[in-house]
């Protein structure tokens, strides 16, 4: 065999190589490869997501689902590299809030009519509108979070109260009972915990208290911010009187309220699984403390699958998420039975949240999953990730006393509605 | 025996000059610096041309890089005169660099000199202070955020014994840019303390034994002998520490997230939550171009004052 030989059977074998490789085109029979993306790569979590996958692969054979999992910090850089790079999953599992950014730079695919309207009629209607932008339904919810006051049972009860405080003047109160103080005036037990550093760990629990004193985050219209109004201001004044007071110290963190130093704090659900283990039987859960005689509300952000509207397997990404959200035999939905079980989350299909009433019913997530009754979807607006780290960052100048709580929301203001009018 | 006829003779006898050694030769050189060009047009030149042509245009990376809106000089206009946390990340960066290329110089020098002197062990002693720089900085940003933790840090545990008040360290505004600068001297040290070991070495004895002779003590000799000689020494440690403390982002990323209310954001940090968090591409790429053009002026200005005397 001469050169030449050689190596048109070479380039044979590899164009061969290739094309079993390769995807087969949409409509199909061939083997077809699903990549998906997600932030979910902890192996306890693992080990039930990977046999759903594994059961759908056994359904269907000609389907090969390849697993890509980041940290959540990483997943949107993920997205952007993998755009750039034309190595783009076939589905995303996404954070709300980075839908607008999304749907304006032509990323996700419209889902089918069915997958529409088995969304419209199987989703509370909070979660329909965290899916949803101009007036588009995107994929399919999944997990639902929320933010509840979180408190330490016995911690409270030795600063003398019996139940959950249920205003801020409640709320003042028993944090500021349930400071303890060292010989040196350092604060060794802190009545309440304010994150900082972390822009949902700040504005999140900000929001929730902002709604529940009649606040607003932005018009009705997102045509400008509203969080430096009359009740955007007290909340902050609020904050900021807790943490002069002592009973918020800026130099508590999560870390502390599991080892049982924090009274109180404001935080979503997905942390109840390492409380539980933290603090077991020691912690409880009350709606988000209200002022003014406002109705108690708190903040929901959602989390959904979409499809990547350049992937060649469309058709066979929306039947997969149909399988995958769709109830099994009148039962939960496989994300369901996963969300509940490997992830301590509520799932934001209604069927699921009743398939799993037993799980949902445990005395540390039926508040939240209660909340959502009266909870409001975060802001889905253009550049709302930008707006929320700007307000994040001028609401910890008014914590560490560099602006006052008016100054501080009017500069986040300011800077919002000119991101606001440059992404619209 | 043979006699290399020159060149000049060959063409005076009528030879055609022979150009071919010199050429093979020259092949010879480029190959060997083909590799090296490649790597620095594919992984440097380019990248920073493509920096400079997006840092004018508006790009969320999610959209083709063909379709991106041309925005001029819109996005280096607004870091200038619109942007203050710009300016704050820049007025930032540079009291870390100056803290960190002050302190971990003179300290690096200082150990340098020691362990040029008589001590026991001495290899022992220079990987202990080596050891710092070959670890991960994520990895000890990491167990020095444990160190400074407010509650049950080591450092607050030592204040304590002492019956001294704690600090919060990372959490403080006052505290936090200091902290910063303490784990990268940390960090820092043992490699500048080799570069300045290895200058120390290079100095003839006979130079030293000569001022001893003359009646120098040791002062006059580190200020008359070993600063001098020890130029090349300092340009280097300054000129690199300088280029790595104003490029800071690991330790203020792993530490503070720029916190709090962006005390220790630097630049470099700023410039990565602008292009991965805001997605606004085109606004970092003209960080990047401003940052490198300070420092393209810094280490200008630096070599033109460490050199003039040579």
């Amino acid at each position: 065999m001469n050169i030449v030989s050689r190596l048109v059977a070479s380039l044979a074998i590899a164009a061969m190589v290739v094309g079993a490789c390769t995807a087969a085109p949409e409509g199909s029979k061939g083997p077809v490869k699903l990549v998906v993306l997600t932030h979910w790569g902890d192996q306890a979590l693992l080990a039930v997501l990977q046999p759903i996958f594994d059961e759908y692969q056994k359904q269907n054979p000609n389907v090969k689902i390849e697993h890509q999992s980041v940290a959540f910090d990483d997943l949107l850089k993920r997205i952007t590299t993998g755009r750039i790079g034309g190595s783009a999953p076939d589905i995303y599992h996404f954070y709300n809030l980075w839908m607008p950014d999304f749907v304006s730079s032509d990323l996700l695919q419209t889902p089918p009519g069915d997958v529409i309207a088995d969304i419209k009629k199987g989703y509370s209607q909070s979660s329909v509108d965290g899916s949803s932008y101009r007036n588009q339904v995107w994929g399919y919810p999944t997990e639902v979070n929320t933010y509840q006051l979180i408190y330490n049972k016995k911690l409270l009860q030795e600063a003398g109260s019996t139940k959950p405080p249920a205003t801020w003047d409640e709320l003042r109160s028993v944090a500021t009972k349930a400071t303890k103080k060292g010989a040196d005036g350092k604060i060794t037990q802190a009545g309440f915990l304010l994150l900082k550093g972390w822009d949902s760990g700040v504005v999140h629990p900000w929001s929730s208290l902002l709604w529940s004193n009649n606040g607003d985050y932005v018009a009705k219209d997102n045509s400008k911010v509203r969080f430096n109004e009359k009740p955007g201001v007290e909340t902050t004044q609020f904050e900021v009187d807790l943490i002069k007071s002592g009973a918020a110290d800026l130099g508590f963190t999560m870390d502390d309220f599991a080892a049982g130093k924090v009274a109180m704090t404001i935080m979503a659900n997905w942390w109840g699984a390492a409380l539980k283990k933290a603090l077991p039987d020691n912690v409880g859960v009350a709606p988000i403390p209200t002022n003014g005689g406002a109705q108690s509300s708190t903040l929901q952000y959602n989390w959904l699958w979409g499809v990547d509207k350049g992937t060649k397997q469309g058709q066979e990404a929306w039947k997969f998420l149909t399988w995958l959200n769709g109830p099994q035999a009148g039962s939960s939905s496989p994300m369901g039975k996963y969300l509940t079980t490997a992830l301590n989350a509520i799932p934001a299909r209604v069927s699921d949240q009743q398939a799993n009433a037993s799980l949902l019913g445990d005395a540390f997530v039926k508040p939240f999953v209660d909340s959502l009754k009266t909870s409001r979807s975060e802001p889905i607006i253009p550049g709302a990730q930008e707006i929320k780290t700007v307000l994040q960052k001028q609401i910890e100048a008014a914590w560490f006393g560099q602006k006052s709580p008016k100054d501080a929301l009017d500069t986040a203001a300011t800077e919002a509605n000119r991101i606001l009018g440059e992404k619209r | 025996m043979s006699i290399a006829i020159p060149s000049v003779a060959r063409v005076a006898n009528g030879a055609a000059p022979r150009r071919r050694p010199y050429g093979r030769r020259a092949l010879a050189g480029y190959g060997f610096i083909t590799p090296a060009i490649v790597f620095l047009i594919g992984f440097a030149l380019l990248p920073f041309l493509f920096t400079v042509y997006v840092s004018l245009h508006d790009w969320n990376m999610l959209t083709a890089v063909t379709s991106m809106p041309f925005r001029g000089l819109d996005n280096y206009r607004y870091l200038i005169f619109e942007d203050p946390l710009f300016r704050q990340t820049f007025a930032n960066t540079f009291v870390f660099a100056a803290g960190n290329v002050a302190i971990s110089s003179l300290l690096a020098l200082g150990v340098a000199l020691l362990l040029n002197g008589e001590v026991r062990f001495p290899t022992f002693w220079r990987a202990v202070y080596f050891l710092p720089y070959v670890t991960s900085s994520v990895a000890i940003s990491i167990v020095w955020a444990n160190l400074y933790h407010p509650s049950y840090g080591l450092f607050n545990g030592i204040l304590e014994l002492f019956q001294l008040p704690g600090a919060r360290f990372l959490a403080s505004l006052e505290t936090a840019m200091p902290s910063v600068i303490a784990v990268a001297v940390w960090h820092a040290v043992g490699y500048y303390m080799i570069i300045f070991l290895a200058g120390l070495q290079s100095i003839p004895l006979e130079v030293y034994e000569a001022a001893k002779v003359d009646g120098a003590n040791a002062w006059h000799r580190f200020r008359s002998i070993t600063l001098p000689l020890l130029r090349p020494t300092l340009l280097f440690v300054a000129v690199v520490n300088t280029l790595g403390s104003l490029q800071v982002f690991d330790l203020a990323f792993v530490l503070t997230n720029g916190g709090p209310v962006n005390a220790t954001n630097t630049v470099v940090l700023y410039m990565y939550q602008t292009a991965f968090n805001f997605t606004r591409m085109g606004r970092a790429s003209a960080m990047a171009v401003m940052l490198f053009l300070v420092i393209l002026v810094i280490t200008l200005v630096q070599l033109r004052l460490l050199r003039e005397k040579e």
